[in-house]
């Protein structure tokens, strides 16, 4: 996984050195390594023994082997859950890069109310989770809410949004969208780390907006695109808040996503056991993507780049 | 492009780089073509028409917080209340402490801001620019905390803490993040690590021959290089705490000790929902950090000189 | 986590100190969840959800029962939301509360695993608890019960009087023997729904688009096509609860004619025009968008606060008028080390001379006498909150024309809803008859998912 070391290419490192940064690495990393194996390794050991047994909260576990992965194979709900989540997934993760990208190019001009405008973008992100779901339950009522009003006046037609089968997911998509706020920021901070000599060379070869984008910004954003890409798909395959909040996971299990559904089997149904097979069969298909995009981030994503092209 | 805003360029850079010397900053020639007037009105019709899009749910809220709850649901929506409900905040405020809840919110956040940035940015700097044997294992290991959903792991978290007695305290919410956020600051960690990632190893290098440590380098150098990375950090931490619902919940049990997510959850409860109360005091409680983020943003400075090296 | 090197570990070792003196920092606080283990008084907790009025009210409940029996403190728990995962999570980790609501169905599970108090053996001592509601009780086996529902609830036909009176039309009968027949309520729904342009559905030019006034509100939720089931002289399952009933022509008119109403005589908002977390029944009614509604008896606590002229009816019929009572459950776990006062407790928490929510139409009693006794039914009704026709609307429909919720009855009932929700959210988009849902989805219900019933009467 990862990258490589930075490469000393000029510079041989002096055994000293190479000591001391063993043992820095290894203090500095230490809290995260500790919080690790102190709060996170621990739950997760648990879950994956839970995952092999039939335990009912408030009932003995009983050891079952992989008998709940067994019984996920032929679930109908597990893989409704698992191409709906898929599907939202395909729809959410580049809309918001693309559109927190554009939207951080803009915003970093050198423009009057940079500062307004940037609050005025990171706004929907910040309404909290509870008042903003409600708000869009309104917005996407097809009686009275505020799209179909709009689409309305502008004597387009209708959609019933969150209540037709068809629809449901691409209007969370839509919504979730609107949240591109965070991933904007991330965006807006990389582009101050770009150097602005760069720039200026470019523009002494000749080269114009579009080649200054090319050779100089987009280079030196690929890792922040990567995070985005990476933390994008490990986070929206949980997606899970609109389908508890706003549609239960209907019509006709239409938003029956993948984390909605794990959550009623362990918190309604106290099905334990299940619950954790299911979170651990998610587990590995978010880490095989994962692993496959930081292979292919070595084709693509610049590192420590002094003099980016 | 305004090249004019001042680069937020280290203050104390340590140890001064060798033959790295930015060159002159000087205007950038413009492009030619549409004139700069031009080029920023168009600019600034794209931001106004996105903008009131953005606003079209904050304005919602407003709206709602300010109306009956008859008003709320007219058909087709108004968007003008008739009359200003202003009697939603008073009441929605009083109906719970929550001047109370603001202040374990504060105190939470407190902790958890200042932990979670210096023990991310720690172990980012060792992921990153620091060489030692299995750190990419660890690294991607430290990154397999979040994939796993919390659902399942809640229930062991939970028994973990029972039996340390740390239940109905503010532990189990602050504590790890002194640990770099064990499980979701892991994302702090990369994207930290993401940052440092390009800054040019060449300045470390100058500062090592010049006798420096690791942590001399960690922050003589390279935070002074992470200014925005590092407002993000803050922002999403404080954030995060401050709509964290599910925490709170499960963890604290007097309600002395409940925070403002919970408090809003007390008027949207199981079966009843009193809606201008939920909208005015949501509105209360979202109004500090949409001022943190628009105090915060203005470290996001165009400019930051990396000395540039073979520029 | 290993360590690589000598020093890495000495480091870790440091660290991992540190670490201990942050759990350290834990222990401090004090284990508030243990409970009664302090010496000097029995300390009991009492986990509840509901709104803040509901916190306040049973906060002042625990209050004053600390109060009248000093040396028992009652620490409230108050959790407006995800209930269950924290209810999941202390059972989990045993640190369940003495008392706390709780859905149904985890009951059962938790009673037959033994983690709950079974209170048969208290129906002797205490009369009060012997002698409620017959289905409000919730029996796991032959004299074995986890106790009964929190409190009482019956669903209503509630309406705005203004509407009524601005169509001329006679509003809904307070009496179970005059109640509607299905027909006059469909009719009914009729005058009572007018487009913008004051046009009812039965009317050239009517505009389905731009209705100002819906005639009635009814959903398809299951609290109402039960009592309809019931009205027809069947249920959702047979007696057995072993085979749907939901296939037989009588289930399939039940349904079709709920859908028609939204669909095919437009006189009732579909559940997208009304949207999910719809706005309260007494918004609805207030702002006239429908003028009457199919809710549940809980709704006065809202209807009773606003300046509303409202009613309340009994729902329309088809054979016999059935309504269906419900309500969650309040349970005691066994663990709890003061099982007494636990019981005590219990009886006190729905007592309506001792908490408000009953006066303030919120809860329903669950003894028989507040039903039948003159002097015990004007304890929670003779107020402002409750209307005149409350007497027969609710209180003798009650006795005398109702049935218990299936959702409280059947076992395996969480399996059940995962097949029944989605089918009846396809009736609900209106485009499919009833009867093409509801042959597929019984004869999935009868292969294997419908496992009896709890009893009845585990007397």
């Amino acid at each position: 996984m990862a990258t490589g070391p930075p490469a000393g290419r000029r510079w041989r490192r002096s055994p000293d050195l190479a000591q001391s940064e063993r043992r820095w690495g290894l203090l500095l990393a230490a809290p995260a390594i500790l919080g690790f194996g102190i709060f996170t390794i621990g739950p997760m050991v648990a879950s994956l023994v839970f995952s092999l047994t039939d335990w009912r909260i408030g009932a003995p576990a009983r050891f079952v082997g992989l008998g709940n992965y067994d019984r996920l194979a032929n679930d109908p709900l597990f893989w409704k859950s698992l191409n709906v989540t898929t599907y939202y997934t395909l729809g959410v993760v580049p809309l918001t890069l693309l559109i927190g990208f554009v939207v951080a190019l803009l915003v970093n001009q050198g423009i009057r109310g940079k500062s307004f405008w940037r609050t005025v973008y990171y706004l929907p992100t910040l309404v909290p989770a509870v008042a903003s779901s409600v708000l869009w339950i309104w917005i996407f009522n097809p009686d009275f809410g505020l799209l179909n009003s709009l689409l309305r006046q502008g004597g387009l037609p209708t959609s019933s949004w969150i209540y037709g089968e068809r629809t449901a997911v691409p209007s969370l998509i839509i919504m979730s969208t609107w949240g591109f706020g965070n991933a904007m920021v991330i965006f807006l901070a990389g582009l101050q780390g770009v150097p602005r000599h760069l720039y200026e060379a470019v523009a002494i070869d000749g080269g114009g907006t579009w080649a200054r984008f090319r050779h100089v910004t987009l280079p030196f954003l690929t890792p922040v695109i990567f995070y985005n890409l990476v933390t994008g798909v490990i986070g929206t395959f949980q997606v899970f808040n609109q389908a508890y909040v706003m549609t239960r996971g209907g019509p006709n299990n239409a938003t029956q996503f993948y984390l909605y559904y794990l959550y009623t089997k362990a918190f309604t149904d106290s099905e334990i056991g299940y619950a954790s097979a299911l979170a651990w069969v998610l587990f590995v298909i978010v880490l095989v993507i994962t692993v496959l995009l930081f292979r292919n981030a070595r084709r693509w994503v610049y590192y420590e780049i002094g003099g980016a092209r | 492009m305004n090249p004019v805003e001042a680069p937020a360029a280290p203050a104390s850079a340590g140890p001064e780089p060798p033959r790295t010397r930015a060159p002159r900053r000087r205007q950038a020639p413009r492009p030619v073509g549409l004139g700069q007037v031009g080029r920023r009105s168009v600019i600034w019709i794209v931001l106004t028409a996105g903008g009131l899009l953005m606003l079209l749910p904050f304005l919602w809220l407003v709206r709602s917080a300010l109306m009956t709850d008859n008003q709320i649901f007219v058909s087709p929506p108004e968007w003008i209340p008739r009359p200003f409900a202003w009697s939603n905040f008073a009441e929605a405020l009083t109906a719970q402490p929550f001047a109370r809840y603001f202040l374990n919110t504060m105190i939470i956040e407190v902790i958890v801001v200042t932990g979670t940035v210096i023990t991310c940015a720690l172990a980012a700097f060792s992921f990153s620019r620091l060489r030692w044997r299995g750190r990419n294992l660890i690294f991607g290991l430290l990154l397999t905390g979040v994939m796993l959903p919390y659902a399942v792991t809640l229930i062991p978290t939970f028994v973990m803490w029972g039996s340390i007695g740390a239940l109905d305290t503010f532990v189990p919410l602050t504590v790890p993040a002194w640990f770099a956020g064990a499980g979701g600051g892991v994302f702090n960690i990369f994207l930290f690590r993401q940052f440092f990632l390009s800054i040019p190893y060449e300045l470390d290098e100058a500062a090592y021959i010049d006798g420096a440590t690791p942590w001399k380098v960690f922050w003589g150098v390279i935070m002074p290089l992470s200014k925005p990375v590092v407002v993000v950090v803050v922002i999403f931490t404080f954030i995060g705490v401050w709509n964290d619902f599910l925490g709170p919940l499960l963890y604290l049990t007097s309600d002395s000790k409940f925070t403002l997510a919970l408090g809003l959850a007390g008027f949207q409860s199981t079966y009843t929902a009193q809606w201008g109360y939920l909208m005015a005091a949501s509105l209360v409680v979202i109004l500090p950090i949409i001022g943190i983020f628009f105090v915060l943003q203005r470290y996001f400075v165009e400019g930051v000189t990396l000395t540039g090296v073979k520029g | 986590m290993s360590a690589p090197t000598p020093i890495g570990r000495r480091r870790l070792l440091q660290l991992a100190a540190l670490g201990g003196v942050a759990g350290l920092a834990g222990c401090g606080g004090k284990g508030l969840d243990s409970s009664g283990s302090d010496a000097e008084g029995k300390q009991l907790q009492f986990m509840f959800w509901g709104s803040t009025a509901e916190q306040k009210a049973i906060a002042k409940m625990l209050a004053d029962f600390e109060k009248e029996r000093s040396g028992t403190t009652v620490k409230p728990v108050y959790t407006p939301a995800d209930y269950d995962t924290k209810l999941n999570a202390l059972v989990a980790s045993n640190r369940q509360p003495d008392l706390c609501y709780m859905q149904s169905p985890m009951g059962y599970r938790l009673a037959e695993q033994g983690k709950l108090v079974n209170l048969y053996p208290y129906f002797d001592k205490y009369p009060d608890l012997a002698n409620r509601l017959p289905g409000a009780y919730f029996w796991w086996d032959k004299g074995k019960t986890y106790g009964t529902q929190s409190a009482n609830e019956i669903m209503s036909l509630w309406y705005s009087k203004a509407a009524f009176a601005d169509a001329g039309v006679s509003p809904p009968p307070a009496e179970a023997e005059q109640a509607w027949s299905w027909d006059t309520f469909v009719e009914t729904a009729y005058k009572l729904t007018v487009d913008q342009n004051g046009k009812h559905p039965d009317e050239d030019g009517f505009d389905p688009k731009r209705i100002r006034q819906y005639g009635a509100s009814a959903g398809l939720g299951a609290t109402v096509w039960q009592p309809l089931l019931l009205s027809r002289g069947i249920n959702f399952t047979d007696e057995a609860a072993t085979r749907s009933m939901l296939d037989t022509p009588e289930a399939i008119k039940v349904f079709q004619d709920l859908a028609d109403l939204m669909f095919e005589h437009r006189v009732a908002p579909t559940p997208a025009q009304l949207g999910n977390n719809a706005p309260s029944t007494t918004v609805q009614l207030k702002t006239r968008r429908v003028a009457m509604v199919i809710d549940g008896q809980w709704t006065l606590l809202d209807l009773s606060q606003g300046d509303l002229d409202f009613g309340m009816g009994v729902l329309p019929k088809y054979e016999k008028p059935m309504t269906i009572t419900l309500g969650g459950a309040t349970a005691i776990f066994s663990s709890t080390k003061h099982e007494q006062e636990a019981v005590e407790l219990y009886l006190y928490h729905d007592n309506p001379t001792k908490v408000d929510l009953f006066a303030s139409g919120l809860w329903m009693p669950l003894e028989k006498r507040y039903y039948t006794d003159q002097a015990d039914i004007d304890v929670w009704t003779k107020n402002d909150a409750h209307p005149p026709e409350y007497r027969t609307a609710a209180i003798d429909y009650t006795m005398k024309n109702s049935a218990p919720y299936f959702y409280q009855k059947l076992r395996n009932i969480e399996a059940i809803d995962k097949v029944l929700t989605p089918a009846i959210e396809v009736i609900q988009q209106g485009r499919t008859p009833a009867a093409e849902v509801l042959k597929p989805l019984a004869a999935k219900l009868n292969g294997g998912l419908l496992r009896g019933a709890y009893p009845t009467d585990g007397t």
